[in-house]
């Protein structure tokens, strides 16, 4: 191996190889802080909420007619909506309830294991009907749903300071109230007073964004019908890939059943892309500056090699003419490169992590993982040798009689 | 002399139109991209309302539980106001303007038969609100503070909605039902969409703003619910939203004040924090003093009102922009010493080192002049993909779009792409000794 030359010729054009080190070492800092962000935002938006959200429908109705304002009327229209909502084609389950997968807003409580001072954990509160767990698609690790009896037997909008009677929880939740396990059965009350809910059953899966994780997914469901002067809600099941084509029909359905109100209807899908508009902008955006990147870092290795090439024709001849071959001046090059990308790799590695560090304290974000890390280097040594194969072939060709002219 | 170069730069980009068009591909990827992402960054993190931001300011008190506080971290007082509370801070005169609100949905009702009732959030608030956000009127103004004490229902609406129900007319005097009343119309806006919704901020701080504003205090006569945050560690009892909310100590009032002068200001908060004081003898208030009048920029701040996706994509951007340079550096070296001959003939001549190396950077920022230019055009087209992108987040076509300051601000990136990319090989160029290339002639 000619190491020793090799190292020597570059020494005499320190700033040129010094520029491919800095621009492979941002490259690396970059690509590879890109990459963690994105693998960050995808896992975020891949994250599922353990419904059967493809095929969920929401649909809102807001009245206007004064008919409304009667709370027998509302229970009537209630339940006429949901027969005209259940009777529609490709529609497996109906419920009436508060509960809006993938929706921003929020209605939250203080329960806590009743008779206790302790602090609570916090949880969402949700008003549903007997259907909501079929409807959701979830089911129970313990106990039971709700039957129709025990939401029956509740006024409306009823305040959960004088609630008295059966409610659901989440796993998240139970584990948070009772963290020797066995929440079935026991009794929970609100913190700030009032309210005596006997726990009927565990939902086994559950996950409403509503700020951090464990709030997300601890949530406390009572069987209270929710429709009020202003507002009802129902969640739609459809069979698998109805949900656009049933969600098409939902509006005109209800408005027959009652025309003093207006009806929105949105699928758990569209609300899904719309919870996620910064995270999708944010891996589209980094994955364009990543491929351009990467194709700006090529251009670059390969202008500083054809420039080295260039300007060392005449010793490249004298070399072929004192007897080098074409693969010993081809080896000098790639070795040249190699040696300049794995120094850059190195001083890429620290700044991949001080950009990190900079990300986390600044905007907050994920330790880097060392293996974004190590697919990052595996790629660029790849990058600058491909980015110096063509240069350093032309170099291989430059025939030794050039060594003889123009001297 | 610089009128000069600037010609020798063009005969040298058409010299070589190859390379020229690579450099001048590299800069505008560099300018696009860094342009496009430092502008999605800027219009959310930008003053929402310069020349004002420093005299607005956020009222909170910390109304909350003695045990708990509000914020473990930050001990920040909570976002919002009791009502009561709200009461006793709009007593105060010392505020130049002052405003409490909040928002309610309702229902409002054309007067054309054709047209079906439909349902508009409401923003309930006081006559200063106003003239305090700078709020442009197209027809009539804001109401009077009358019409705040007694209160009258009159309504400002938005020239979207006059458009809608009046077909774009002075609908000032014109009736308006809303709910179960009639209203009076006294204003009509402009078209207005702050990029960020100043006054309330505690929720989708990028919303578009209400339809529709009327006097706070028809909350009670009008039997209103409100529609934003409503959060409590009491206990709330009561059968309609204003039993629930008249003396407990459920917050949810958002309150601003302008001050004229930093003396206002801390005269106010005196004013708030002996009424606290007053508070804390019959019982309430049992936290420590934390009362605070938050300007906007620092409120923005506080609540980390901008997505840190934006940035951490405008950071990344600009480093983007950087490297683009960088990779530039090797293309110009090639470019430059293919013409060392000529440049030993000058430097023989009598040029002076200055005068080639002036040669070279006037060549390097005039590439790096005409690549900005392309990448501003190329951002164009990138800030409507990202238009698109944020459409279902309820943001309309023209959210993202390029103002005087991000313009300069591109020419800005262009001239540092040029100088980082151009420096070292006009530095070379001018260094070379002029013998060495007379000799090969």
């Amino acid at each position: 191996m000619e190491l020793g030359p090799i190292f020597r010729a570059m020494m005499r054009h320190r700033p040129r190889f010094l520029l491919i080190v800095v621009e492979v070492a941002l490259t690396l800092a970059i690509v590879a802080n890109s990459v963690s962000l994105i693998l960050e935002a995808r896992s975020e938006m891949t994250r599922p909420s353990g419904f059967d959200e493809e095929n969920l429908i929401y649909v809102s109705s807001t009245p206007f007619a004064d008919a409304f304002k009667d709370p027998n009327y509302r229970r009537q229209s209630v339940d006429s909506d949901l027969r005209a909502l259940r009777s529609l084609p490709g529609v497996k389950a109906a419920s009436h309830t508060t509960v809006v997968p993938w929706s921003a807003a929020t209605m939250s409580f203080g329960p806590r294991v009743a008779g206790t001072q302790k602090e609570s954990p916090g949880s969402q509160v949700f008003f549903v009907d007997a259907a909501i767990l079929e409807t959701l698609g979830v089911g129970v690790a313990r106990g039971r749903g709700f039957t129709k009896e025990e939401y029956d037997a509740n006024p409306a909008e009823q305040p959960l300071n004088e609630y008295e009677g059966p409610v659901l929880i989440t796993q998240t939740l139970a584990d948070a109230l009772f963290p020797d396990g066995d929440a079935l059965g026991k009794v929970l009350e609100n913190e700030t007073g009032g309210g005596h809910f006997t726990i009927i059953g565990i939902v086994d899966r559950f996950y409403k964004p509503a700020g951090t994780p464990e709030f997300s997914q601890s949530a406390t469901l009572f069987p209270i019908a929710s429709a009020s002067e202003r507002s009802a809600g129902y969640l739609v099941r459809t069979e698998t890939g109805k949900a656009d084509a049933v969600a098409a029909d939902v509006e005109k359905a209800l408005l027959k059943a009652d025309d003093g109100r207006n009806v929105r209807v949105r699928t758990i899908a569209e609300l899904r892309t719309r919870f996620h508009t910064e995270d999708r902008l944010l891996v589209a955006a980094l994955n364009g500056v990543m491929v351009l990147l990467v194709l700006v870092t090529a251009l670059g290795i390969v202008g500083l090699t054809s420039f080295s090439v260039a300007e060392r024709r005449r010793q490249i001849g004298t070399r072929r003419a004192l007897g080098a071959t074409k693969a010993a001046i081809l080896r000098h090059f790639l070795i040249e490169n190699w040696l300049v990308t794995t120094v850059g790799i190195a001083l890429g590695l620290a700044l991949a992590y001080a950009l990190n560090y900079g990300l986390i304290i600044w905007i907050e974000g994920t330790r880097l993982d060392w293996r974004v890390l190590a697919v990052g280097v595996a790629f660029l040594w790849t990058l600058g040798i491909a980015s110096a194969l063509g240069p350093a072939l032309r170099a291989a060709r430059v025939p030794p009689a050039i060594a003889t002219r123009n001297v | 002399m610089l009128t000069h170069n600037l010609w020798l730069a063009w005969k040298s980009v058409r010299r070589n139109p190859i390379l020229s068009f690579l450099i001048i591909a590299g800069i505008a990827l560099g300018v696009a991209v860094s342009t496009s992402f430092v502008t999605v960054w800027h219009v959310l993190a930008k003053d929402p309302i310069p020349g004002k931001s420093d005299r607005l300011h956020y009222v909170r008190l910390d109304s909350w539980d003695p045990v708990q506080p509000w914020d473990e971290e930050d001990n920040a007082p909570p976002p919002l106001l009791t009502y009561q509370d709200m009461r006793a801070a709009m007593k105060s005169d010392i505020p130049v303007r002052k405003a409490a609100m909040a928002q309610t949905a309702l229902y409002v009702y054309p007067g054309s038969p054709d047209q079906r009732p439909f349902r508009e959030a409401v923003r309930l608030t006081f006559s200063d609100f106003f003239p305090m956000f700078d709020v442009p009127f197209q027809y009539g103004s804001g109401w009077s503070p009358a019409a705040d004490a007694k209160p009258e229902a009159v309504t400002v609406i938005s020239s979207e909605l006059n458009e809608r129900l009046f077909g774009g007319r002075d609908s000032v005097g014109e009736r308006l039902r809303l709910a179960d009343r009639e209203f009076r119309i006294v204003g009509v806006l402009a078209p207005w969409r702050p990029k960020v919704l100043v006054y309330d901020m505690s929720q989708n701080p990028y919303a578009e703003p209400e339809q529709i504003f009327i006097p706070f205090n028809l909350f009670e006569p009008m039997a209103l619910s409100a529609t934003g945050n409503q959060i409590t560690w009491t206990r709330v009892d009561g059968n309609t939203f204003m039993e629930r909310a008249r003396n407990s100590e459920m917050i949810w009032i958002g309150m601003w004040a302008e001050f004229d002068n930093a003396g206002q200001r801390q005269a106010y908060l005196d004013f708030l924090n002996a009424y606290v004081n007053e508070q804390k003898k019959a019982g309430r208030f049992q936290r420590p003093l934390n009362n605070r009048l938050t300007a906007v920029v620092d409120l923005m701040e506080e609540w980390e009102v901008v997505p840190r996706q934006a940035k951490a994509l405008a950071v990344i951007s600009l480093l983007f922009l950087v490297i683009a340079a960088l990779n530039l550096i090797g293309l110009f070296l090639g470019k430059f010493l293919a013409r060392a001959s000529v440049v030993g003939v000058r430097r023989a001549l009598g040029a002076s080192r200055r005068a080639i190396f002036l040669q070279h950077l006037v060549e390097c920022e005039l590439i790096g002049l005409i690549g900005g230019a392309c990448g501003l055009l190329l951002s164009l087209g990138t800030l409507a993909l990202v238009n698109r992108y944020y459409q279902p987040a309820g943001v309309e076509e023209k959210f993202f779009t390029l103002d005087p300051g991000m313009m300069l601000a591109a020419i800005g990136f262009a001239l540092l792409a040029g100088a980082i990319a151009g420096v070292y090989p006009a530095w070379r160029i001018c260094s070379i000794p002029p013998a060495r290339h007379l000799k090969n002639q």
